[in-house]
């Protein structure tokens, strides 16, 4: 599903005239199967953020090879990424990124808006997710109205509400307390598991770690542990 | 994403800045009134100056000039260009009439006329007909009213002097024949200016009174003979003038070309009302010129907005980009936020156009009337600001191109925005 080659990143960084260059990721090779669980983890400035925000198209990679469901994405323009995106991946983020200003039902929605899909589908797609993650009472709230849990709950139904088969999560319990943090990843083996979504997990907790089927290592820009091959 | 979302996703973003969006808009709506007003006073005065013109004369009438008086070849000649309906000659008589009618005197300037040529023309008369003897003739419609007996005189003579005393100035309307004039003989006499020398008295019946002159000021007390009757008074010395009257306006420039080809000096309204409309065309280019720069300036406010929306709305653009907003999309949204912007104020602006544009009319004749002291302004049918529906198009479009654009820097600025950055901004 996921083949990811030779891939090498560098940020330059400093004043201008002073500047450095910093090899973030060195040569990265590694493949994902279908719904599949993989964390990637590692200590801080390790390249994991690096390495998924290329698998997303965030950012470019120097050079290097992805190949997603058959399709090279490295060298996609920013227009093609976008498109790309909205097909193949759902995000979920360590402080969620909800919007502040629209309900958790909109927060929601907005991902089939941008799909163009109308509103009479939209409304029964967003009720029938809101069901599955448990939220069905706090539809008409505001983010701010939420606690961290109900927050990275609405996020991760964001990600999934476009049936997306690549779900990328980046810290996604990084901001919650043990006990919401354990029903979080209870919710997304059961995700993985009933609806065939393979998440690529970006985490330094080995606890989070712990519910992936194989886990990839980053230290200093290179992959050092871990199954980089799925058989 | 469908056209209805990404209208009521801006919509929902303005409703959110309240405050701010209504700043703006009320802005542009002050930038865009103030094109429509400025532009709408040069239509006023150029409609005003043409309506002038076109009530001073005949407008399908041309001027012959020149001091000899027209040959039969050259009337001949005239009158078979296309669609010349009439040449009519008038002779002005270079002196004065003496009028007697019972105990009642005046003098009034006098005519001849081709009443031939008159009579194919549309009437020029309130009532009665035009002339068929030698001793018919017709007057002007203050005639009656300016001839006055001693009582008259005495009258005219006490009230001019207390409106002297007063500053003002007195036209003696109030005196004069209050009688029907019509179908009554009066007895007159031609004056030479230069000898003071009279003719013999004879009388003449008045068979038609002319129309009252366009012009409320203008006292016409003259009379007009038949050109048959010159020939009794060969000493009489005239001023020739010929009118040409084409048959319609859109046909008085193609017959003028064709007599000023051959030579003939002439002249007509519709020239001067082409100069007119040259003049105003580029007055109220300067209006407009000076107009869009207040929009221009009204386009910061909206420059400003937008910047600062894109500023706010940094980590809602990454996340749209994220979940994948294409970069045309995100600017779509922004340039429709000041697109509306601009549609709103252009929209308020018109309706305060029209509403500014009734009060000028309503209320300023009376002070400048009250300024200048002068209560005959208000006579006259001054229409100081008019607002056609092309510069409302005109105003209207540079008024929303100009949001348009303004709006498009900071949408382009949103497009830039990277995914990460943005999402890396503290809530």
């Amino acid at each position: 599903m996921i083949k990811v080659d030779s891939l090498k990143h560098t940020f330059t960084i400093g004043k201008k005239g002073k500047e450095n260059r910093v090899e973030v990721l060195k040569g990265i090779n590694f493949n994902i199967e279908s719904k599949e669980i993989v964390a990637i983890v590692g200590k801080s400035g390790s390249g994991k953020s690096t390495l998924l925000q290329i698998l997303a198209g965030f950012l470019k990679a120097d050079s290097g090879s992805i190949i997603i469901n058959n399709t090279e994405i490295a060298h996609f323009s920013e227009k093609e990424s976008a498109a790309f995106r909205m097909n193949h991946f759902g995000f979920v983020f360590q402080n969620f990124q909800l919007l502040p200003g629209q309900t958790v039902f909109e927060n929601i929605e907005l991902p089939l808006k941008l799909k163009g899909i109308r509103q009479p589908v939209r409304k029964k797609k967003v009720q029938e997710i809101l069901k599955k993650v448990g939220l069905m009472e706090v539809e008409d709230h505001y983010p701010n109205e939420l606690s961290g849990g109900q927050q990275q709950r609405v996020a991760i139904a964001r990600a999934m509400i476009t049936n997306p088969p690549i779900i990328l999560a980046d810290e996604p319990t990084g901001s919650l307390d043990s006990q919401t943090e354990q029903d979080i990843l209870l919710l997304i083996q059961q995700l993985n598991k009933n609806e065939g979504i393979t998440f690529v997990i970006i985490t330094h907790d080995e606890e989070v770690a712990s519910i992936a089927n194989r886990k990839l290592r980053m230290s200093d820009g290179f992959l050092v542990g871990g199954t980089k091959y799925a058989f | 994403m469908l056209f209805k979302d990404q209208i009521l996703f801006v919509l929902q973003h303005m409703k959110k800045n309240k405050l701010r969006v209504t700043m703006t808009v009320l802005a542009t709506m002050i930038g865009c009134s103030f094109l429509i007003v400025l532009a709408s006073i040069g239509f006023g005065i150029q409609e005003t100056m043409r309506n002038e013109i076109l009530n001073q004369e005949q407008i399908t009438q041309i001027e012959l000039w020149g001091n000899e008086t027209l040959s039969d070849e050259d009337k001949t000649f005239i009158e078979k260009i296309e669609h010349v309906n009439v040449v009519l000659k008038k002779e002005s008589i270079n002196g004065y009439i003496h009028s007697k009618f019972e105990d009642r005197e005046g003098d009034s300037n006098g005519v001849f006329i081709d009443m031939a040529a008159q009579k194919k023309l549309p009437t020029n008369l309130s009532e009665g007909r035009l002339p068929e003897a030698e001793n018919e003739i017709i007057v002007g419609y203050h005639y009656a009213q300016s001839l006055f007996n001693e009582t008259d005189n005495a009258e005219i003579e006490r009230k001019s002097k207390a409106a002297q005393e007063q500053g003002s100035y007195y036209d003696g309307s109030e005196e004069g024949y209050k009688g029907e004039i019509l179908n009554k003989t009066v007895e007159l006499q031609f004056v030479d200016d230069a000898t003071e020398e009279y003719s013999e008295p004879k009388p003449y019946t008045i068979v038609g009174i002319l129309k009252k002159p366009s012009y409320d000021w203008y006292i016409d007390s003259s009379i007009m003979f038949s050109d048959t009757l010159k020939n009794a008074y060969p000493s009489i010395t005239t001023s020739s003038t010929t009118l040409i009257y084409v048959d319609s306006l859109e046909h008085v420039l193609p017959v003028l070309d064709i007599l000023k080809e051959n030579n003939y000096q002439v002249y007509s309204q519709v020239e001067q009302l082409e100069e007119l409309d040259l003049f105003f065309l580029i007055f109220k280019l300067g209006l407009v010129f000076i107009g869009t720069i207040a929009i221009l300036i009204a386009s910061i406010g909206i420059f400003n907005t937008m910047t600062m929306a894109v500023t706010e709305r940094t980590r809602e653009i990454g996340v749209l980009k994220a979940i994948g907003a294409s970069p045309n999309l995100i600017q779509r949204l922004f340039l429709m936020e000041s697109t509306f912007i601009g549609i709103l104020g252009t929209i308020l602006a018109i309706g305060v156009s029209y509403f500014i544009s009734f009060l000028a009319n309503a209320i300023l004749p009376h002070i400048v009337s009250y300024a200048l002291s002068d209560e005959s302004i208000m006579e006259h049918d001054i229409t100081f600001s008019i607002i056609p529906f092309s510069l409302i198009i005109i105003a209207g479009s540079i008024s929303i191109l100009v949001a348009i654009f303004s709006g498009w820097r900071p949408a382009r600025k949103a497009t830039k925005i990277q995914v990460i950055n943005a999402l890396r901004q503290e809530l």
